[in-house]
């Protein structure tokens, strides 16, 4: 993944003067990648039908002002044919489907496209040609192009890259294209984050599936997470004390740093902030009981005295005269 | 689907769909939006594989006054049974077809905030999909800030049968009630809401988590050392308790209001019937004594049955109000509890932890 790869990336002279504008420029560029784009290529490849070997989709995402860093928040699929000589892209769905999305997200651009194989080739370079154009495409901005491997068995492999202009003459360069490596990230929101955390947790499970955890069991499960990390980091430092392991400074500082965050104050202090407080949720706990109680009083009361009216009332409507019920509600 | 089989039991979603839902209400947090959710109904199990996003109100909206946004909040909560939204949803359909979603409306989600979702327009949103679209709907309300406390949450709501019937009449009288033997507890079903990863997720999940081993078996810099992200958040250790609570109280405080003056219409409702009930019996105790005059003068008797002309017994308010608000308090409250029963726990543990440390 992003470890693997290293990179040194030098900005290539744009073409002289003579080539039409189909790229922009080849500056560097690094991307970000939330995760719900990945899932949602994921889901694509899924559906993909049985005679094709990849799918292309459309990117979403913002860019920074200066146009130096990418954010790919979203992704929508695109159908698309492909043969030996000839490739088709459904441009007519690409534009309608954009449409649909921008109105839902406004701050959503185009920023390139997904494939879902590693492969690049002459039909990619058309494909990217037509993301980076002018007017329909990301012009002036570079189009990012993502692969992302899907063969079952093996490692999900993905790679971003722009484009910059090749060929000897006009035509060659309206059909092929320099793919540029640039570095990626994965990006997770702190919206994202409690999601994740809930979808991560079926991983390792046989089924998939996860339920939906409460406050209470997501405590539990925090506390014995934590126990268990100190337990590791003890069985680590005395390893370390009795010289069976090299001891890292860097682990050792961030130990430091840890443990001198912890607070220094005198038990008296602790005491009391512990009475006022526990005394303070105690109560916002009994006052919420007490309320619903009531409540549950005061519906009931009211039905009560509901079901008085209706049977006594239709009957003999002038005789029927209900006492005013007080249905207390506080 | 061809065969209904009985009702339903358990809602099952996507990673993929918890991450758009979380992504969009976050984005617009704390406004309510609205969605749409596709997925199939196998054998009494929603199962929900896509979703997309209700356009939001117009976006120039947000910078008028208060007004304004309160429109714009109001046209979002109502998004899902609105007629311009008709169009969008067919056309998005229609395109996901095209690539092989499963596209078939199982339901819509709303965002909410610390639970206050419960209001006429969710309710309404909820009867239009069971009522008039697909009878197997359900609604997810996915709750911002208490995702963001820590622990996802995803409810899957539906309406009742007594509720859809009590609905259905229009009318939410103390009779109506009683004939659907119907009160806050019954308005919603709650079904338990599971989460599924695909084979694929599920690889890029363990490739995300444990990334290749770097060269130095012992990291060298600090940075290296942060944790990856798919690691099991600790949020839900956090002390500060205040906040939420504070902020619960206030939602209750303003549910109770609500109730008051709920009940207080309720209680002026009763007394002017009474009051109109009183000035009929006089009225007819007048008549019958006038007719019995008439009687014994040989005259003709003037009909006993007039006074449904004369006199009009008040209208009952509507209970919906009241019936919703009930439960909406009941869920605050239960919020409160359940949060308060973690929040005791920590202090306790902490209590513990800084004592021995001194």
């Amino acid at each position: 993944m992003t470890d693997q790869d290293s990179y040194i990336h030098l900005a290539r002279p744009l073409p002289v003067v003579n080539v039409p504008p189909v790229h922009a420029t080849t500056g560097p560029l690094s991307v970000l990648i939330h995760a719900q784009a990945l899932f949602s290529i994921l889901d694509h490849s899924l559906r993909r039908n049985a005679d094709q070997d990849r799918v292309i989709g459309t990117l979403l995402g913002v860019r920074s002002e200066d146009g130096s860093e990418v954010e790919i928040r979203n992704c929508f699929a695109v159908g698309h044919n492909e043969s030996q000589e000839q490739v088709e892209v459904d441009m007519d769905y690409h534009k309608t489907m954009l449409g649909l999305h921008l109105k839902a997200n406004p701050k959503e651009v185009l920023v390139g496209w997904y494939a879902t194989s590693p492969e690049l080739n002459t039909f990619s370079a058309l494909i990217q040609n037509f993301y980076a154009s002018n007017g329909e495409g990301t012009f002036p901005h570079p189009a990012v192009h993502l692969t992302m491997s899907t063969v079952p068995g093996a490692d999900i492999a993905i790679r971003t890259y722009i484009s910059s202009a090749v060929g000897v003459n006009q035509d060659r360069i309206a059909d092929s294209c320099l793919f540029v490596p640039v570095p990626y990230e994965i990006r997770y929101n702190d919206a994202d984050r409690s999601g994740l955390e809930l979808v991560a947790g079926a991983k390792n499970n046989e089924e998939r599936t996860v339920s939906v955890m409460t406050d209470i069991h997501a405590l539990e499960r925090a506390i014995e997470d934590v126990l268990g990390m100190l337990d590791r980091v003890g069985h680590y430092v005395s390893r370390v004390v009795h010289g069976e392991t090299p001891g890292s400074t860097a682990i050792g500082k961030f130990l430091m740093n840890t443990l001198a965050l912890a607070p220094k104050v005198a038990a008296s202090d602790v005491e009391r902030m512990f009475n006022t407080h526990i005394q303070d949720v105690l109560l916002i706990s009994y006052l919420a009981n007490t309320i619903r109680t009531q409540i549950d009083l005061s519906n009931r009361l009211a039905s009560l005295t509901a079901t008085a009216t209706t049977t006594a009332a239709p009957v003999v409507p002038a005789v029927a005269a209900p006492a005013t019920v007080t249905a207390g509600g506080k | 689907m061809a065969f209904v089989s009985g009702p339903l039991k358990s809602v099952r979603v996507d990673a993929l769909v918890v991450l758009k839902i979380a992504k969009h209400a976050s984005s617009a947090h704390p406004q309510v939006i609205t969605g749409q959710l596709l997925g199939m109904d196998v054998d009494g199990e929603l199962q929900v594989t896509n979703s997309f996003p209700f356009p939001s109100a117009d976006p120039a909206a947000s910078t008028g006054d208060f007004n304004n946004d309160n429109n714009a909040a109001n046209t979002a909560a109502a998004a899902p049974r609105a007629k311009a939204n008709a169009w969008y949803q067919a056309e998005m359909m229609r395109c996901l077809r095209e690539m092989n979603v499963d596209a078939n409306s199982v339901g819509w989600y709303q965002s909410a905030n610390l639970g206050n979702f419960l209001n006429a327009n969710f309710v309404e949103n909820q009867y239009f999909y069971q009522s008039t679209l697909n009878e197997r709907t359900i609604a997810l309300v996915h709750d911002t800030a208490r995702s963001a406390q820590g622990t996802l949450s995803l409810r899957a709501f539906r309406l009742t049968p007594a509720f859809m019937a009590a609905q259905k009449e229009g009318k939410f009288t103390s009779e109506s009630l009683v004939k659907h033997n119907l009160t806050y507890r019954d308005i919603l079903l709650e079904l338990p809401v599971s989460i599924r990863n695909s084979h694929l997720l599920t690889t890029l999940l363990h490739q995300l988590d444990s990334p290749p081993l770097p060269i130095h078996p012992t990291p060298f810099s600090l940075s290296s050392l942060t944790p990856t992200p798919l690691f099991p958040n600790f949020d839900s250790l956090d002390l500060s308790i205040d906040p939420f609570l504070e902020k619960n109280c206030d939602l209750l405080l303003d549910s109770i209001e609500t109730h008051y003056t709920e009940l207080n219409n309720a209680q002026y409702h009763t007394r002017q019937l009474t009051r109109e009930q009183a000035k009929i019996t006089a009225w007819q105790t007048k008549r019958k004594s006038e007719n019995m005059l008439r009687a014994a003068a040989k005259q003709e008797l003037l009909p006993e049955d007039e006074w449904t002309r004369v006199f009009k017994l008040p209208q009952e308010p509507s209970r919906l109000e009241s019936l919703l608000n009930s439960r909406q308090i009941e869920q605050y409250a239960k919020q409160v509890d359940g949060f308060t029963a973690g929040a005791t726990a920590k202090m306790f543990a902490v209590n513990a932890g800084l004592m021995k440390s001194d």
